[in-house]
């Protein structure tokens, strides 16, 4: 674990930034996680390797909300299983509220992992997490190519040449969810 | 005395020791209407509405920055929603935030407004008349409907700004530490501040409609309003060329005017970036708009100026230090942006050529609009011949100089707005392949941030210029110039299939250049729209934007729909003060249409705004703190807006929850009964990720309780299209939206009943097509929706 420079360089919260973690380590709590939620984003189109990395997180019984227009993708993987769409905005919103039934009716999440979602609106959302999904406390992760100061894990900045060692890391994080 | 006091004649030159002063003159006014609840608010006066839209759209708040640094206790640290040292939690904090950004754009607005007036009454006095034609009665909406006055000439706005500008202090008075401190009252406040907003624009564009003859319902308005060219190569840099850059545009006008009586319309280009250029295209039919805000670091960069005259909002800070660069003198002409540079305004015209042309100067101050225009003119002619051989692009060596030095670091992804991969793009212009380069031309926002941590000192913003340079000379668009009010015959026309749902929305793409994709986005949104039979009415830097793109035939937004405000219009209302008269529009659809009182009655304009008329704003590259007033403006008012994701950044959204039953009770105002309705609109401002997921949230932030059957079929029709189109899904909600079986789509009707008994175990009556049991409510038409119980008709005896 270490400190990294924010993806955007000038997004320094305050005195609480996240780790930059292992994928073992995320992968372990969201193992832990009573109730873990994957929230991808439209990036995760940019590659099949992503869509698919999200659908095996799915079918290892993480519940997936796809946010901005990637639900596309799972519907032409024709996987549904356990994918909904929802708004960003509106699903954070809901997140902060401890009373918030979840996508199955179950109640809300403990664990969130965000995936794939533009870097400064990921920001802003995991920033409400930290500071209004506090009584029970939520804790929010990143796995983008990207340090999220704002999650309470990430991973650090990925340059495009290291793409392949990324991969293998998402790999590693699929692999250590039991 | 005695007679004094009892209120008798007396005789004034029998009068001793006595001091009479006479205060304003009020004249006797026509009885236009009678006076409304509310006119004039002040701060708590409309606390009651505010809080309404707030228990259902409940502030939502995601920090930038979790400390606060405002006062010599802090930093304090309020993360987790921890309080500071004088109390204030993190969610206060950030509505106080969000108020201050109101307050700094609604003052821009504002102060904008009031300095017009200053100018107007000196240049032509103030009995200018506000009339707009034969179309336009009601010729200032908000201003009957804030004020409760009825203006007759400019000079009825100074009581306007009076009003506006002692709610601002008040408003900024809050904001000091130990005053407010409930998240819910900055709110209040933030709303209060986003009226003011409004009003303050229609302010500024009526008195610049009426002082410069811009476009009304005369002959050639409206509708009717000629094309305009747009875009970086449209500007004949043959000729000598002024850019005007900003909001304020008496300056740019005068420029007009001089080139006029002096015969140099032909010989001189006078183009313009962002609001200025296209206030000019309203007053000076020979102007071109060369760009919107997103491209004037580039538009100046790439040398195409002779001259640069700046006046206000928008301007980049180092707009003096960019036009060096260039050799290209800089004109300021607003004590609100002067940049370091001496006033001459009170100097002999020709010694201030002299000094600019020469380079003595870089630029000056000119506070007199009229010797801006003198000034500009001559010094432009003189520049052009001076600046003849510059070569700012770069050459093709330079480039792949550039291009081969780039070491990979990275440093510019962190460092830009967008996280735009330029490494990568150099690598690829390495080995011959540029297009990703030139690409980066338009997703770029034109910040030049990047080039600031370039460990190898790349001209970047340059680089991805000359990648695009081809492309950049073709871009070449047409817009119509803004036509200002809507017309009450206009409003006549669709109030009724605006209200009733057959026309299924008003969309007002507004505001700044910060896309997430690019220009693209802006021409996608109108485009979807206007061919749905929406009304898409446009303002600001977005209706530049959306003129750069054209479809297969090579015909602009604006060149393939009318500019009717009517079903498939697409209309350029103007500059960003015009915008309020698209507030204008809803507000006269009550009034006109449906015959409520205007008069100093906000609150129930506004629940009729709210419940009856569906549209929705779309700030897509929202940046400035005037986006923010504007947004919490068109909210008050009871129209939603969608963001794009660096709206996120605003730190604040107004979010409906659908879950939550109880937020979504109206009054049926003929009888007093409670209703749960369906949750219409369901956000007051939310953001999306993509254009391709925003797309259906504006059609379903258009869903209204009065829609009527038809109406509502039409729109949900659309709704679960654009969502199919654009997410390759059924938007998880549809069904919420339907009352009756009527209300479905009647081209897949069978199949929707089908899901709605499948997937929502709704109860459907397969031999008479109905649903039996499932919605929120039934299809009522005869409902009458309020969220006001002082609405509620007495029942007859």
């Amino acid at each position: 674990m270490g400190m990294e420079i924010p993806f955007d360089v000038a997004n320094i919260p305050g005195p609480e930034m996240g780790e930059v973690a292992p994928p073992e380590v995320i992968g372990s709590y969201i193992s832990s996680a009573k109730r873990p939620l994957l929230v991808v984003g439209s990036e995760i189109l940019r590659d099949d390797f992503f869509l698919e990395t999200a659908i095996e997180m799915g079918r290892k019984g993480v519940p997936i909300a796809a946010t901005g227009h990637s639900i596309r993708g799972f519907v032409e993987k024709e996987y549904t299983e356990n994918v909904s769409y929802y708004n960003l905005h509106e699903l954070t919103n809901c997140l902060r509220d401890p009373g918030w039934k979840g996508l199955d009716g179950k109640g809300n999440y403990d664990f969130v992992i965000f995936f794939g979602v533009v870097y400064y609106y990921a920001s802003q959302m995991l920033s409400c997490i930290k500071n209004f999904a506090i009584d029970p406390l939520i804790r929010a992760v990143s796995i983008d190519r990207y340090y999220h100061p704002q999650a309470r894990m990430s991973f650090m900045n990925i340059s495009p040449e290291m793409e392949e060692g990324y991969k293998d890391m998402l790999n590693r994080l699929v692999s250590s969810i039991k | 005395m005695e007679e004094l006091k009892k209120g008798g004649i007396f005789n004034i030159s029998d009068l001793r020791n006595v001091r009479i002063s006479i205060g304003e003159i009020v004249e006797e006014e026509e009885e236009w209407e009678p006076m409304g609840p509310h006119p004039m608010p002040g701060i708590a006066t409309l606390r009651n509405w505010d809080f309404m839209l707030l228990n259902r759209y409940k502030p939502f708040y995601a920090p930038l920055c979790d400390m606060c640094c405002l006062c010599t206790y802090g930093k304090c640290d309020l993360t987790g929603n921890k309080k500071g040292a004088c109390g204030i939690r993190m969610d206060a904090q950030h509505g106080r935030i969000v108020l201050l950004a109101c307050l700094v754009g609604c003052s821009a607005h504002c102060g904008h407004g009031r300095h017009m007036l200053h100018e107007m009454i000196k240049k032509f006095g103030g009995d200018v008349p506000i009339d707009f034609g034969p179309e336009v009665d009601v010729e200032a909406p908000l201003t009957r409907l804030v004020c409760g006055i009825k203006p007759k000439t400019i000079r009825d706005y100074e009581k306007v700004f009076d009003y506006i500008e002692e709610q601002i202090v008040q408003l900024a008075d809050a904001l000091h530490t130990g005053q407010e401190g409930s998240y819910r009252d900055f709110e209040s406040k933030a709303l209060h501040m986003g009226m003011l907003d409004s009003l303050g624009k229609e302010a500024a564009d009526i008195i610049q409609i009426a002082s410069y003859g811009m476009p009304t319902s005369y002959e050639g308005g409206g509708p009717d309003v000629p094309l305009v060219d747009v875009g970086i190569g449209t500007i004949d840099t043959t000729k000598p060329v002024v850019l005007v850059i900003g909001h304020n545009v008496p300056p740019a006008a005068d420029i007009g005017d001089y080139l006029t009586e002096n015969g140099l319309e032909d010989r001189v280009e006078l183009a313009g970036i962002c609001c200025t250029s296209i206030d000019t295209t309203r007053v000076y039919k020979k102007a071109k708009i060369a760009a919107a805000l997103g491209r004037q670091l580039r538009v100046i960069r790439m040398g195409i100026a002779d001259v640069v005259v700046v006046d206000e909002q928008c301007i980049r800070a180092d707009i003096l230090e960019l036009c060096q660069r260039v050799h290209s003198p800089l004109i300021v002409t607003n004590d609100k942006a002067m940049h370091g540079l001496v006033d001459r305004t009170d100097d002999n015209p020709d010694k201030i050529v002299d000094d600019l042309v020469s380079g003595r100067a870089p630029g000056v101050v000119i506070l007199d609009p009229e010797q801006v225009g003198e000034v500009a003119v001559k010094t432009v002619i003189q520049m052009d011949k001076k600046r003849k051989g510059l070569k700012l692009i770069l050459s093709d060596e330079e480039f792949k100089y550039y291009v081969n030095d780039c070491i990979q670091c990275g440093n510019c992804t962190l460092a830009c707005p967008n996280g735009l991969r330029i490494g990568e793009a150099n690598q690829s212009a390495t080995s011959g392949d540029i297009k990703p380069l030139a690409g980066l031309f338009d997703l770029c926002v034109g910040c030049g941030r990047c080039e600031q941590v370039c460990k190898k000192h790349i001209p970047i913003v340059d680089v991805i210029t000359k990648a695009a340079y081809p492309q950049v000379k073709e871009e070449k668009g047409r817009m119509r110039i803004g036509r200002g009010p809507v017309w009450d015959s206009e409003i006549r026309d669709v109030g009724a299939p605006i209200v009733l749902g057959t026309i299924p929305g008003i969309i007002a793409p507004i505001g700044c250049g910060n896309y997430p994709n690019g220009t693209k986005d802006a021409w996608l949104i109108v485009k979807e729209f206007a061919e749905r039979n929406y009304i898409v009415t446009l303002t600001g830097c977005m209706a530049i934007d959306a003129a750069l793109w054209k479809d297969e035939e090579g015909k602009t937004v604006y060149e393939q729909h009318h500019g009717r405000f009517d079903a498939g219009g697409v209309l350029n209302i103007g500059s960003c003060v015009s915008n309020a008269h698209i507030h204008d529009a809803a507000i006269k659809v009550a009034s006109i249409f449906a015959g409520r009182p205007l008069r100093g009655n906000y609150e129930e304009i506004a629940d009729y705004i709210l419940s009856r008329v569906g549209a929705c704003g779309v700030a897509w590259g929202a940046m400035s703190q005037k986006a923010a007033s504007i947004a919490t403006g068109f909210n008050r008012l009871g129209i939603p807006a969608v963001v794009g994701p660096h709206g996120a950044k605003y730190r604040r959204a107004f979010l409906g929850r659908p879950d939550l039953k109880d937020d979504w009770k109206l009054i049926d105002a003929t009888d007093g009964s409670e209703i749960y309705f369906e949750p219409g609109p369901q956000h007051l401002l939310v953001a999306c990720e993509t254009v391709e997921e925003a797309l259906p949230m504006i059609a379903k932030l258009c869903f209204r309780p009065s829609d009527t059957d038809r109406g509502r079929s039409i729109k949900l029709t659309h709704y679960i299209d654009l969502s199919l189109k654009y997410l390759n899904a059924y938007p998880p909600d549809w069904h919420l939206f339907v009352r009756t079986a009527t209300d479905l789509p009647i081209a897949n009707k069978n199949e929707l009943l089908k899901k709605l008994e499948d997937e929502h175990d709704w109860e459907i009556d397969w031999k008479m097509k109905r649903i039996k049991e499932g919605p929120i409510r039934g299809y009522d038409p005869s409902f009458n929706p309020t969220n006001l119980r002082r609405l509620i008709r007495e029942k007859k005896k």
